[in-house]
Order: structure tokens, then C-alpha cells, then sequence
């Protein structure tokens, strides 16, 4: 993390040559990216080009099998999610992956990290200790809940909510670790259409706050009014990348995976 | 009724609650199935055994075991909590890293029958097969253990760590740490992916948990005043899973009642089946002893189907201050 | 030396004994995703099935027909009645290892008052001894070889050639691609669990015959072992549970000859521990005892 004048100009997260091969298959053969900050970045292509497994090595989930990874001037290559996510670099996920035994607020609130109570020392120290953090990470939580229109479902198990909402929770969840990038795969994925719409407005406000996105998403339509760039992927490569209308001229990338 | 009787069922009651608050903290709160509770149980009672033993030269010498401090109390509960705390850690280090969670569970299955095989096998080191017997209670050099008033002392400091077990875990459980365990629980890789290390997370919970059985280790054996392989064979470890799958996984009072449910209520019920003579002879010898485990295992099938989340679930956290 | 010859000659019975039991537990595991912690029990179920039979005089090959027989039913019946409920209801793994757990409790303390707790051998004249060298077998120990080998080859041939066996396999690798290409994923496991239970049953008597005598508490010994050689070949892993086997098998005799015969299992889980240390998805396995990724 730096705050660093010339910040806007180099790239937040730099991926180089990343391979993740795992039982002979190459799911992510050689990729290669930039992500510019304060911009959405979308990352295209067919039906197992390795999309999600290159998110996933990005956040750390998985490893990579080679290559490297740089975030914030950092090399955080080796480093298990949990680490990459406490230097907020933060994920959700294409499967719904809410905690669903907790509430919808308490699944904002386990993901704060400034929390004086979340350790064995602090929880041992009493209510006393962490109140005030406590009370703080309520309001921040519950401000989130309703600017995203979720307050009356505060006190639910988030295993009960719908797709859609499940999604926002999620984001929400991101949110609140104040992420400098955060890694979307499919946000949309089975949501109702009119909380797609929803979900479309929220990023483009996260972004005018000068979040950083990358997102994998396959409603073209959507891609075209949310992302600032586009990075094609298919068969584990990347096939070409820049903004949507400079992809569509190239004929590849059309026939590839492009239809209309 | 017998205050004998009374203080006999209040401390093991005591005894049992303990240890189903620190499996709760294992199991029903950040979900780790540990199968070889009973041996950091054991381990703490033997702690507490060598360390309020005199040398085993004594009383014969009849039986051979290591250490023979001859300490008072608190120290050999002091001991045999940490005793507890202490095997947590290679355990842990072993077993809570890399492995899928069925796969952990299995490893800790096993260790309790082979830790249970070692021990009976390695006669100088804790007694052998025989085991340790003649361990003097707390304070017995100042109060005969066998009178009445003794009863109720033992009684008494057995209360006192029931209530500081119960802050300890009731601390951990209702905290935003064990907010970070319990998502863990939920679904391990979310919560890596927001921040929680579950490796870490796994190991403390692992570590306080032994503590804590280790504590409830020495105090059954300053009560019984003899410990042995028999007496912590792996099936041990199933009793009080059932404990907390019956009473509540998850939540405290749950785990306080499943232990007064399931051990405490199976052993009343099948010592007052004991004491009539003719349901005692019912049936081949041990009949009433092997039904028990019979029915302790329909228990958890039953449970587990019918109501996994037990007699007294998991609360709903709700915050004051939320929408109307 | 002399000491360590006889011991390989007893390793290879143990492997043959081990063999049998951990290709089958390691398939229920492969293709059901079962851990079956009650094989054990079923084991020793058989064993002192073959006993009563062998008391009223019928012949222990005889009784180990029958022990294979009475595997197969009963680990049939285990999956319909209660493994395959479970799992349908949606029970994580871990719920379905405590299952597997009270279900092996229940099973142990059934026995129990029939069958008490002392220890019980077969009635069987193990045959004059062969000798090759220093390795000095009993004829009995040389046809449990030998059955071992016919029964890895059966399943080597069953896994490969026949319709069933790839069923299998394609049910193990993905079982809702299995379904939807129309394999018959209820018939497949049925078999599994069938196949599988005899050869559980028949392990048990064979491990029976081999010891001096046996007892209930064996059941837990039998397990360790078995998922020593299993996850050390690589859990669901046939072909390494085989490997597994021997190795188990081997190093359990001379670790026997070389300190004292009451600690085999004690060194099996010192194999099994090292395994998940080092290398937890064993010898031959892609997936195994990992922690699920993504």
C-alpha cells in the first residue's frame, strides 16, 4: 500500500505469465495482465477459458502453479488469501458464499478488520474492550446495508436470503475490508434482472469513489457499459484485450467468442 | 438423599459440562471434529496425577510412572490444564493444516486409540495397563477425603471451575472472535478470502479447548483418585459428541445440557438399572453397559436426522439499534 | 538377519490380509465418498461369524464363503438403510464420518453380550510348514496369498474390462456426469457396496486366521491399519491401496521382528501420520486427503 503522487499512473495489480496447471490441465496457460486503477476491468471469454481459476489464483485461493504477481509495488505471489485480503485485495465469489448461519449483519461485521475483539486476547478481555469497536463496525455496517437497500434483512440468516441478495451481501462483505481492488467473478450471475440493474449502479458509484474492479462477467451488454477495458481469455490465454468496441473489430476475438 | 450421592453427581456433572463446553468451542462452534477429545482429557489428568503423586517409590512401590511432585493444589489442576494446552500443539501442527476436515477428524480418531495402546504399553512411563492409582486429592494432607465436609469442598472448587470455564468459552464464543470461528465454520474458504487465517484460528481454538479439557481431566482424577487406559478408550470421545449434537451445537447452555442429558443422564439411568438386581441380571454380563452405547449411537443417528441442530440451537445474534 | 528374512515371509501374508481389506475400503471411499469407519466392525462381525460356523465344525474356507457373504449383505444394507439416507439428505462429510462412527459403536456393542470380551481362535490345523530359505510359511498362510492375488486380479480385471468397472470409475471421477450419461448410479453403488462387503467380510476372517486369536476390540486395529495403506496409496485409489498394502504389510512384520509385535499399529499410524505430514494425498492419488480447493 503507498500512497505514492504518480499512484493514478502505474498499475495497481500487475500479473505476469501466470500458469495453474493441476491433474494435466492447463487451466490458466501464460497470462498476463495489468489492472489500471480506479478503473473496472472486465475479463471475457467462452465457457472454461480459466477465468475463474486465474481470479482465484489472483486472490490467492489457489496457487499458481508459476509466474508472478505484484500488487501496490508488492509481490504478493506467495502469500495465502487471508494475507492478500488483509492487504485488501478482496474477492467474492461465483458461487453464492455467504456465511449462512450468521446474519445478514453479522456477515459485514466478521469482515471487518479493525476490530479489537476479534482475537483470543481481545475476546478474553470482555465486552468492555471491544465495545466501542464494536458499535462503530454496527453503524459502518448497517450504513452499507442501507445504501444497498438491505436494512430490513439485517437481523436474518444469510443462508435464507434469495440469489440476488446473497450476491449483494457479499459485495457488501467486500466492502467493508475498504478494498483498494476488489476481484468480482460472475457478480451477476442468477440474479434478477432488476437487481442486476441495481448491482450495475452500485459499482459504477464504487468506481466514480475511485475503486479498483476487475469482474468476470459473461453479459456482454453489461461489460460494454461497465468496463473501462476488456482482457479476452479462451483456452487458459489471453487473446486480446482494450475496450469493447476495439475488440469487436478484431475479427479473432469475434469469431472466438464475440456474438454480437 | 446421600451427600455422598449428591456431591458424587454435582462434580461429575461438573466434570462433564466442562468438557462439553471446550468440544462445544472445538466442534459446534468452529467445526472441528476433534475425535480425540479425550485423550487431552486424559493427558490433564495424568499431569495432575504425577504432579500431586509422591515419587513411585512410595506406597510400596508398587506402581512406576514419572514425575511425583507431591504439589499442592492448585497445581496439579494448573498442571493438568496446560498439560492439555501443551499436546495441542504437535496434534494441531500435524493434523489442522493441509488436511480436508474429514480427513483431520479421521487422524484424531486414531490417534486416541493408539495414543490409548502406547500408553497401556509403556509400563514405567504412566502406569502401564494398571495405570495410576492412589492419587491424593486436593488438600488431603489437611482434610480427610472421606468425610462429609470434604464433599462439599470438592464440590465447591469444582463449581469454581465450572464458572471460570464457562467465562472463559462464553467470552471467546459471544465476541466478534468467535464471530471470525464460527464463519470459519461456515464456509472455511469465504473466510480466508476476507481476512481470518483459519489455520491460526483452528490452532488456538484447538490449543484452549485442550486447556480446558486438561483442566477437566484433573479434576475428575483429584476425584477418583486413579486414572488408567480403560478408562479413556476412544468411545469416550463419542459420548460427549453426542452430548453437544443432543443438546445444541453451538451454544453453550446447549453443551451444558447435553452433558447433563447424555453422560450425566445415561450414567444415572444405568446405575439405577444397576441397583435393581433383577434388571442387572437381565441378559448376558455388561448388557446394560453395551445397550448404553447402543442407544448413545441411536441418539446421534436420531439427532442428527431428525435435528442436527440440537435441543437447544445455535442462537440468533440480533443487535439492538436494528430496523422496525 | 535370519530374523528379518522370517519377517518378510510374514510380511507377505500381512499384506495379502491388509490388501483385501483396503481395496475394498478404499473403493466404498472412491466411489461413494464414504469414509466407512465400521468396517472394522463388519470385519470382525464376519470373523466371528466364520467362529460359530467353524465351532459346529464346518470347515474355516467354508466359514470365510460365508464371512464374505454376510459382508456383502450387511455393508449392502449399511448403505441403503443409513449411509445412502444421509447422503441424500445432504449430510457434509464430516456428519457422515460421525455416522459411520455411531454406526461402528452400535455394531461393536451389538456383539458384545453375544459374543463377550474374551478373546476366541479359530479351530484350524494351519498345515505343516513350507520353508524357502529362512521363510518358513504354513500352508494356510500360502493360501491366503494366494487368495489375495486371485482377488487383486479379479478386481484389476473388474475395474478394467468389464462394464461394471468402468461404471465405477466413471461414477468415482464425477458422479452426476456419470448419471447424466446414463450410467445407473443407484445399480453402480449397490455393487460397490456388495463387491466391496464381501470383500470386507472375507478380510476379516482371513485377518482372523491369521492372528493367534481375536477379540471384538481387534475391529479398531483391523481400521487403522486399513487406512494406513489406503491413505498412504492415495485415498480411493484401488491400485494403491495395493501398494499401500504391501507396504503396510511389510514394514508393520519387520518393525514387528525388529522391536515388539504389540506396537504393528502403532507404526502404522506413524506411516499414516507421516503420510498426511508430507505427502497427504498419498502415493498414487490426484485429489485425496487435500483440503477442497475454490
Amino acid at each position: 500500500m503507498s500512497s505514492h503522487p504518480t499512484d493514478a499512473a502505474r498499475p495497481m495489480l500487475v500479473a505476469t505469465d501466470i500458469h495453474r496447471h493441476f491433474e494435466g490441465m492447463r487451466a490458466v496457460d501464460g497470462v498476463s495482465l495489468e489492472v489500471a486503477p480506479g478503473k473496472i476491468t472486465g475479463l471475457i471469454g467462452p465457457n472454461g477459458a480459466g477465468k475463474s481459476t486465474f481470479m482465484a489464483v489472483l486472490a490467492g485461493t489457489l496457487p499458481a502453479t508459476s509466474g508472478t504477481i505484484v500488487f501496490e509495488g508488492e509481490d504478493i505471489t506467495h502469500f495465502p488469501a487471508h494475507q492478500r485480503a488483509r492487504r485488501r485485495l478482496v474477492r467474492t465469489f461465483q458461487l453464492p458464499s455467504e456465511f449462512a448461519q450468521l446474519t445478514v449483519l453479522e456477515n459485514l461485521l466478521v469482515a471487518a478488520p479493525t476490530n479489537r475483539g476479534d482475537s483470543l486476547f481481545g475476546a478474553l478481555m470482555g465486552k468492555g474492550y471491544w465495545g466501542a469497536d464494536e458499535r462503530r463496525l454496527i453503524d459502518e455496517a448497517r450504513g452499507l446495508l442501507k445504501r444497498f437497500g438491505m436494512s430490513a434483512k439485517e437481523s436474518d440468516y444469510a443462508g435464507t436470503m434469495s440469489g440476488g441478495q446473497k450476491r449483494l451481501v457479499e459485495i457488501m462483505r467486500a466492502l467493508m475490508l475498504h478494498p483498494r481492488l476488489l476481484l468480482l467473478d460472475e457478480p451477476m450471475s442468477g440474479v434478477h434482472p432488476k437487481i442486476v440493474e441495481e448491482i450495475q449502479y452500485y459499482l459504477q458509484d464504487l468506481r466514480a469513489e475511485g475503486l479498483t474492479i476487475l469482474m468476470v462477467e459473461h453479459e456482454l451488454h453489461m461489460v460494454e457499459r461497465l468496463c473501462d477495458t476488456v482482457v479476452v481469455m479462451a483456452q487458459g490465454k489471453v487473446i486480446g484485450s482494450g475496450t469493447m468496441s476495439s475488440l469487436r473489430r478484431q475479427q479473432e476475438i469475434v469469431d472466438a467468442y464475440l456474438v454480437g | 438423599m446421600n451427600t455422598y450421592y449428591a456431591a458424587n453427581l454435582l462434580i461429575y456433572a461438573g466434570i462433564d459440562i466442562i468438557a462439553c463446553l471446550a468440544l462445544n468451542l472445538q466442534f459446534g462452534v468452529s467445526g472441528i471434529v476433534n475425535f480425540s477429545f479425550i485423550v487431552f482429557q486424559a493427558v490433564g489428568a495424568y499431569a495432575a496425577a504425577v504432579l500431586s503423586l509422591p515419587p513411585d517409590t512410595a506406597n510400596g512401590g508398587f506402581q512406576h510412572y514419572v514425575g511425583g511432585f507431591q504439589l499442592p493444589f492448585p497445581f496439579p489442576w494448573i498442571g493438568g490444564a496446560i498439560a492439555g494446552g501443551l499436546l495441542a500443539i504437535p496434534v494441531g501442527f500435524v493434523v489442522l493444516r493441509k488436511l480436508r476436515s474429514d480427513y483431520q477428524a479421521i487422524a484424531l480418531l486414531v490417534l486416541s486409540v493408539i495414543a490409548n495402546t502406547v500408553i497401556t504399553n509403556a509400563d514405567k512411563f504412566l502406569g502401564g495397563a494398571a495405570g495410576l492409582a492412589l492419587v491424593p486429592p486436593p488438600f488431603s494432607d489437611r482434610i480427610d477425603p472421606n468425610t462429609e465436609s470434604y464433599q462439599y469442598l470438592y464440590v465447591g472448587i469444582t463449581i469454581v471451575a465450572v464458572v471460570v470455564a464457562f467465562a472463559v468459552v462464553n467470552r471467546v464464543v459471544n465476541s466478534p472472535y468467535g464471530r471470525s470461528l464460527r464463519a470459519m465454520r461456515e464456509r472455511e474458504i469465504a473466510a480466508a478470502a476476507i481476512g481470518k487465517n483459519p489455520v491460526n484460528l483452528k490452532m488456538t481454538i484447538f490449543i484452549v479447548g485442550g486447556v480446558i479439557a486438561g483442566l477437566s481431566g484433573a479434576i475428575l482424577v483429584g476425584f477418583i483418585q486413579l486414572w488408567a487406559p480403560s478408562v479413556w478408550l476412544y468411545p469416550e470421545t463419542i459420548i460427549l459428541f453426542a452430548a453437544i449434537i443432543v443438546g445444541g451445537r453451538g451454544n453453550n447452555i446447549g453443551a451444558i445440557l447435553g452433558a447433563l442429558l447424555v453422560p450425566v443422564g445415561f450414567e444415572e439411568v444405568t446405575r439405577l438399572l444397576n441397583s435393581n438386581p433383577n434388571i442387572a441380571n437381565l441378559g448376558p454380563p455388561n448388557f446394560i453397559s453395551a445397550l448404553q452405547w447402543v442407544l448413545i449411537g441411536l441418539l446421534i443417528l436420531g439427532f442428527l436426522w431428525f435435528r442436527p441442530q440440537g435441543v437447544r440451537p445455535e442462537p440468533r445474534r440480533v443487535f439492538e439499534g436494528g430496523p422496525e | 538377519m535370519n530374523l528379518f528374512i522370517a519377517a518378510f515371509g510374514f510380511g507377505l501374508v500381512s499384506m495379502s490380509v491388509i490388501a483385501i481389506a483396503a481395496v475394498g475400503f478404499t473403493m466404498q471411499f472412491g466411489i461413494t465418498n464414504m469414509i466407512n469407519l465400521a468396517y472394522g466392525e463388519v470385519m470382525i462381525s464376519s470373523a466371528y461369524l466364520a467362529y460359530y460356523l467353524n465351532k459346529a465344525g464346518i470347515s474355516i474356507w467354508i466359514g470365510m464363503v460365508a464371512g464374505a457373504l454376510f459382508g456383502a449383505v450387511f455393508s449392502f444394507l449399511l448403505n441403503r438403510v443409513v449411509y445412502g439416507p444421509f447422503m441424500r439428505k445432504g449430510t457434509a462429510n464430516l456428519g457422515m464420518v460421525i455416522v459411520s462412527l455411531a454406526i461402528s459403536l452400535m455394531i461393536s456393542n451389538l456383539l458384545l453380550p453375544i459374543v463377550g470380551y474374551y478373546s476366541v481362535s479359530y479351530q484350524e490345523n494351519a498345515g505343516r510348514l513350507i520353508r524357502l530359505g529362512s521363510i518358513a510359511l504354513t500352508r494356510d498362510q500360502i493360501i491366503v496369498i494366494a487368495i489375495a492375488v486371485v482377488l487383486m486380479l479379479g478386481i484389476h480385471a473388474l475395474l478394467t474390462y468389464s462394464r461394471l468397472g468402468k461404471a465405477m470409475r466413471a461414477t468415482a471421477a464425477n458422479p452426476t456426469l456419470a448419471r447424466n450419461c446414463g450410467i445407473p448410479t443407484q445399480r453402480v453403488i449397490d455393487s460397490v457396496w456388495l463387491i466391496t462387503g464381501a470383500l470386507c467380510g472375507l478380510a476379516g476372517v482371513v485377518a482372523a486366521l491369521n492372528d493367534d486369536s481375536f477379540a471384538i476390540a481387534n475391529g479398531s486395529a483391523f481400521l487403522i491399519t486399513i487406512l494406513a495403506a489406503a491413505v498412504l496409496g492415495g485415498a480411493g485409489q484401488p491400485y494403491g491401496a495395493m501398494i499401500g498394502a504391501v507396504l503396510i504389510g511389510l514394514i508393520t512384520e519387520l518393525s514387528a521382528a525388529a522391536w515388539s509385535p504389540e506396537y504393528k499399529e502403532v507404526v502404522a499410524f506413524g506411516i499414516l501420520v507421516l503420510v498426511m505430514v508430507l505427502r497427504p494425498q498419498g502415493l498414487l492419488a490426484k485429489r485425496g486427503a487435500l483440503a477442497a480447493a475454490g
